[in-house]
């Protein structure tokens, strides 16, 4: 008996010790993402999994500092030189891994490749302006001119999106298929190797214009299930593990090893209850669920505190953010407003939510129904798979019959225009994403000034004049800001989690 | 003799033995064992909710993830719910859905059979044309492309397992029914007029009843598991539903913080599986004496 | 035999075209296409008619089909929709993953299975008749995916705690996830086995019973051959078919049945690459992978049958 157990733990040691093959080593930052990259094409990537392998080899024009702040990085400056028209200085004797020279007609060709509608990029819109494409022109070798139909504020900010990156023109012109699995940049790295479903190899960039970066090597290692995330962070085969389970924090602060980064993100979830669909046109209904549902509950229980009760339609760090008291759960006044709006018990209502989209996202839902339940609401759950989910509660009238449907929305530029407009905007009913089909003159008008005043103050005055009356017509069940939770071992140094959810590596180093 | 290999069929015999069958189903420990767990099963699914001890659907949040307590026996699951309630009603939704799934693979599977074997030809052709396209590929991916592009539901779980067991019927069917139909007897009966209704019901069928039982006991086991499978994919019942697959799937983010949400569904998967195969074997070599030792 | 061979390849031609064409039009009558999930959250209904026009699916469904059968005879499977690369690659880098799984583990399983029908057979009733087979029958009904997740647990958390418990410090023993090394190889494996290995058991059990009673065992025993003898050379090529048959099937359906440890271990694999796309709607993808299995299956079937003829001692000895 005792030489059994002997011999099992000198096979397990054995084995135990032929396992170091995977440690990482000191030059490379490996990371364990969840989702492995779409393709290459930054232009045309959508995921901020995708973004954040390639924002390290492509760079954009300005950045938004973790802060909030709007940084040149390729550009040199930017001037409004007119009410819609801005003109944008560059850095020079920067060039391309391939030798191409950046320069205005880079510039030139990359935005105008976002806004050919041949090519369908999903964030085309951001350069879009009262229905019309931004004009693009080349005034001198490293000056470039934007005009848009009207005045329009964001317009800097929204050229920090990823999406709006600067690619070779030289790649540009080798067409979709090559872009699918090349790289071709500016940036820190160089992409080496790319396993599908496996790892992002990216190298440093030794002849990079800026601050060459510490590490030699990063890579972004697919690892889908977050439990083995958690086993490959606390056993040092990776060294960075994103999108933490909320449940399993207090075992990683147990781990010292480990250690856990907390940033809030941009996104914001919710649900929109379509204000033109029964029961939900009555406002004392939409309050009613509003304090039914205990957020606060949601957040310590479910996610460990690594949530942020949303107290605006959308998160603190933004730009036009102001906070509103939230509905605190009151079970009694949910009734009663129910029986005054006329809401029999045991009324049966539909919750469309998705799932595997959202951290814990088919959780919230069900357990928003189990609070449902207690006010007497019937809630029947519909899930949906994102392909067909997205275009579901999205329909144009007179198809949609939503009655009330789980959503996020992330605010990559962080500024309140992007987080508003397209969702409370009467202009905006789908297919645009106004699911919620919520229409306020009031708020339109106010919305339609934050975007084309120039004066930040006014358009602060004007988002929280908007955001008071949307939280009082209540056209969504408030829930939370999602928090970005991620373990890093605690020799690395300098590893950013921005609130967008990109992973910056190029600053990190490893003791 | 009765024999439940369909190619073996020499003696017409609408009759089967059932006393000697049950005796000998009755002397076989294991099969009774695997009856007794399938009995339970059945009691624990009609009778859910009498002996559920809490409500199975109350959240209660601070409960979230809690162990095994007094109260909560098997402890809560990931929004502060009873497990042991929900587990009690998922044994309804596995009995409902494993009854249904093998109800629809019996009945088209048996038909597509008998039409096979007893017209032959061009029939028989593009049955089994069908069931060859049905064979080129793994079961489950197939149950699972069907509801993954039909939408999560149970209904659809259930459709995707019965279409998936239709091929087993059908095969085990056709060739009895090839061999039946050439037999003096059923000869007989046509030279008398009977009909190929009446022939099929008072002929055929009866003779492939005893292998069809066996099947269908094993065809539970294999439902049910391809159930816990989709549900454990997301592509079951809604998240609300205690489906014990379903509970596997949502559990699964908590393996480390808490392993008992993944625990006992698991167990309870494997233990009624286990159960209707004992008994599905039990069957077999009760009701096929050639394999009786 | 050549001709046995071409007649049956022949005949899976029909199947297959059956599978490719059933594919092709169910995964364009469901709701939900490939553009929103390509321009995800964002798209708006410009770009999803752009993505449409773009991949050919604003044509007439038959017009597609027949586009797609005669790229296909070029063997050009298309590009995927959401990686823009060609389908053919992206099966490439994921067969080979599922192909060694799917071999190491029916290797292990085979060895392991049919030892343990074997001797079960030789002493039916015995203690480790009746023990093996209960665990074989556990083995089968155990939910593959649940036992990755226990296993997982138990080299992850269990044993490493215990371990260290007992004065041997260490972090998880195997790497949970991913494919590389051999390590990385031996929980999946271990899943998939336990499951197959309990089939073979129990399959070699009851046709070793039956072969033993034959009366050829008796005359060799007669002979005064050895026991051993008797019972792997002579008993067990004969139980052989059987056995054939099913490893062969076993092996079809973990082509892309492994779906599901697939998805447990985080292993790349073709069955994995299929369900992820299905939830991408990325019909080039789809329509590859299920032909690549469809293929693998029928040319698996194919091989037992030739097996089977070889195997088969009236075919052999007359």
């Amino acid at each position: 008996m005792k030489h059994t157990k002997l011999l099992v733990l000198v096979v397990l040691l054995l084995v135990s010790m032929l396992a170091p093959a995977v440690k990482a080593q000191a030059n490379t930052l490996t990371i364990a993402s969840g989702t492995d990259i779409e393709n290459t094409n930054i232009h045309l990537v959508t995921s901020s999994p995708s973004f954040s392998v390639l924002e390290h080899i492509y760079e954009t024009l300005f950045n938004m500092t973790p802060e909030g702040e709007l940084v040149p990085v390729l550009a040199e400056s930017i001037e409004a030189t007119a009410d819609n028209v801005y003109v944008i200085k560059l850095k020079q004797g920067i060039s391309f891994t391939d030798g191409t020279p950046f320069n205005a007609e880079a510039v030139k060709a990359n935005l105008e490749y976002m806004l050919d509608t041949e090519n369908g990029a999903a964030f085309r819109f951001l350069l879009v302006v009262g229905g019309e494409p931004a004009q693009v022109e080349v005034l001198d070798e490293y000056t470039v001119q934007i005009t848009t139909k009207f005045p329009f504020a964001p317009l800097p900010a929204h050229l920090s999106h990823g999406a709006y990156a600067m690619v070779s023109p030289a790649a540009l012109a080798q067409g979709k298929d090559f872009l699918a699995s090349n790289a071709v940049g500016t940036g820190p790295f160089v992409l080496s190797e790319w396993k599908r479903d496996e790892e992002v190899v990216l190298t440093r960039n030794d002849a990079y214009w800026g601050e060459k970066p510490a590490l030699e090597k990063v890579v972004f290692k697919v690892v889908k299930e977050s439990g083995a995330r958690l086993v490959e962070i606390q056993s040092g085969t990776v060294d960075v593990a994103v999108r933490v389970p909320p449940a399993d924090i207090p075992m990683l602060q147990a781990d010292p090893n480990v250690e856990i980064m907390i940033t809030p993100g941009l996104r914001t979830i919710y649900i929109f209850f379509n204000v033109t669909e029964e029961p939900f046109t009555d406002v004392r209904v939409r309050q009613a669920v509003n304090y039914a549902v205990d957020v606060q509950a949601i957040v310590d229980n479910l996610f460990e505190g690594a949530a942020l009760v949303s107290r605006a339609p959308f998160a603190p760090a933004i730009f036009g953010y102001s906070a509103q008291e939230p509905y605190a759960r009151d079970l009694e006044k949910a009734k009663a407003l129910l029986a005054e709006a006329g809401v029999a018990e045991g009324t049966t209502l539909t919750l469309y939510h998705p799932t595997g989209r959202y951290i814990q996202d088919a959780l919230v839902a069900d357990a928003v129904r189990a609070q449902l339940r207690e006010v007497g609401l019937n809630v029947e759950l519909q899930t949906l798979e994102w392909p067909q989910y997205v275009p579901h509660v999205r329909r144009p009238k007179p198809d949609n019959d939503i009655q009330f449907a789980m959503l996020g929305w992330g605010v990559p530029t962080m500024d309140a225009d992007y987080a508003l407009f397209a969702l409370f905007h009467s202009s905006e009913f789908p297919p645009g994403f106004n699911g919620a089909f919520y229409s306020n003159p009031e708020v339109d008008a106010l919305l339609e000034k934050g975007r084309s005043t120039l004066d930040q103050e006014e358009r602060k005055a004007a988002y929280a004049e908007a955001i008071r009356i949307i939280w009082e017509d209540a056209p969504w069940l408030f829930l939370y800001s999602e928090i970005q939770v991620t373990a890093v071992r605690k020799n690395v140094e300098g590893f950013i989690v921005h609130p967008d959810e990109s992973l910056i590596a190029t600053f990190a180093s490893k003791k | 003799m009765t024999a439940s290999i369909p190619t073996d069929f020499t003696a017409p015999k609408k009759t089967f033995k059932l006393p000697t069958s049950v005796r000998r189903l009755i002397r076989n420990p294991l099969a009774m064992f695997g009856l007794f767990i399938v009995l339970t099963f059945i009691f624990v699914g009609i009778f859910a909710e009498q002996i559920s001890p809490h409500d199975y659907d109350l959240s209660n949040l601070s409960m979230a993830r809690k162990g095994p307590s007094a109260t909560y026996v098997l402890g809560n699951d990931e929004i502060g719910r009873d497990m042991l309630s929900r587990l009690f009603h998922g044994a309804r939704i596995s009995l409902t859905l494993g009854v249904i799934s093998v109800g629809i693979g019996l009945i088209v599977g048996v038909f597509m059979g008998v039409v096979a074997g007893y017209f032959g030809g061009v029939v028989d052709l593009i049955v089994m044309g069908i069931i060859d396209i049905m064979l080129a590929f793994p079961s489950i991916l197939l149950a699972i492309m069907f509801v993954a592009f039909l939408g999560g539901s149970l209904q659809n779980a259930m459709i995707a397992i019965g279409v998936l067991s239709i091929p087993v019927y059908t095969r085990l069917v056709r060739s009895s029914t090839l061999s039946i139909k050439e037999e003096l007897f059923v000869e007989a009966a046509r030279a008398l007029g009977a009909n190929h209704v009446t022939i099929v019901l008072r002929h055929i069928l009866p003779n492939v009843f005893a292998p069809i039982i066996v099947q269908s006991t094993l065809q539970m086991a294999v439902a049910i598991q391809a159930a816990a499978a989709l549900g454990f994919l997301g592509l079951g019942a809604p998240p609300d539903v205690p489906e014990w697959g379903n509970m596997l799937q949502k559990g699964r983010n908590f393996i480390f913080s808490a392993p008992h949400i993944v625990l006992y569904p698991g167990l309870a998967t494997m233990l009624v599986v286990f159960g209707f195969s004992l008994l599905g074997d039990g069957l077999r070599d009760a009701l096929d004496p050639r394999l009786n030792r | 035999m050549t001709k046995f061979i071409v007649r049956r390849l022949l005949l899976a031609i029909p199947t297959l075209l059956g599978v490719s064409f059933l594919v092709f039009a169910s995964i364009r009558l469901v709701p939900g296409g490939p553009a929103i999930a390509l321009a995800g959250e964002l798209a708006t209904p410009e770009i999803i008619e752009q993505v449409n026009r773009e991949l050919g699916l604003d044509q007439p469904l038959l017009i597609q089909y027949v586009n797609y059968l005669g790229r296909m005879l070029r063997f050009d499977l298309g590009r995927s929709i959401r990686s823009g690369l060609p389908v053919i690659e992206e099966i490439q880098t994921r067969l080979p993953r599922t192909l060694l799984l799917a071999v190491v583990s029916l290797t292990v399983s085979s060895v392991l299975g049919i030892t343990i029908g074997v001797t079960a057979a030789t002493r039916p009733n015995s203690l480790f008749d009746g023990g093996s087979m209960i665990f074989a029958l556990l083995g089968v009904s155990m939910p593959i995916f649940w036992s990755g997740l226990m296993l997982m647990i138990f080299f992850a958390v269990l044993l490493p705690q215990w371990l260290t418990s007992i004065g041997f410090p260490t972090g998880p023993i195997l790497p949970p996830t991913g494919s590389g090394t051999w390590q990385h190889l031996v929980m999946p494996v271990t899943a998939l086995a336990a499951n197959s290995m309990a089939i073979q058991a129990r399959m070699t059990r009851a046709t070793m019973l039956e072969v033993l009673r034959q009366d050829y065992i008796r005359t060799a025993r007669a002979k005064g051959q050895k026991e051993r003898i008797v019972v792997y050379v002579h008993a067990l090529r004969n139980a052989m078919l059987p056995i054939v048959t099913i490893i062969g099937l076993q092996f079809g359906t973990l082509l892309g049945g492994a779906v599901l440890t697939e998805t447990v271990f985080s292993w790349p694999g073709i069955g994995r690459l299929l369900v992820d796309t299905i939830g991408f709607r990325d019909y080039p993808v789809i329509q590859g992978t299920v032909l690549t299995i469809s293929v693998g299956f029928v040319l698996t079937n194919l091989f037992v049958d030739i097996l089977y003829a070889y195997l088969d001692p009236r075919i052999k000895y007359s």
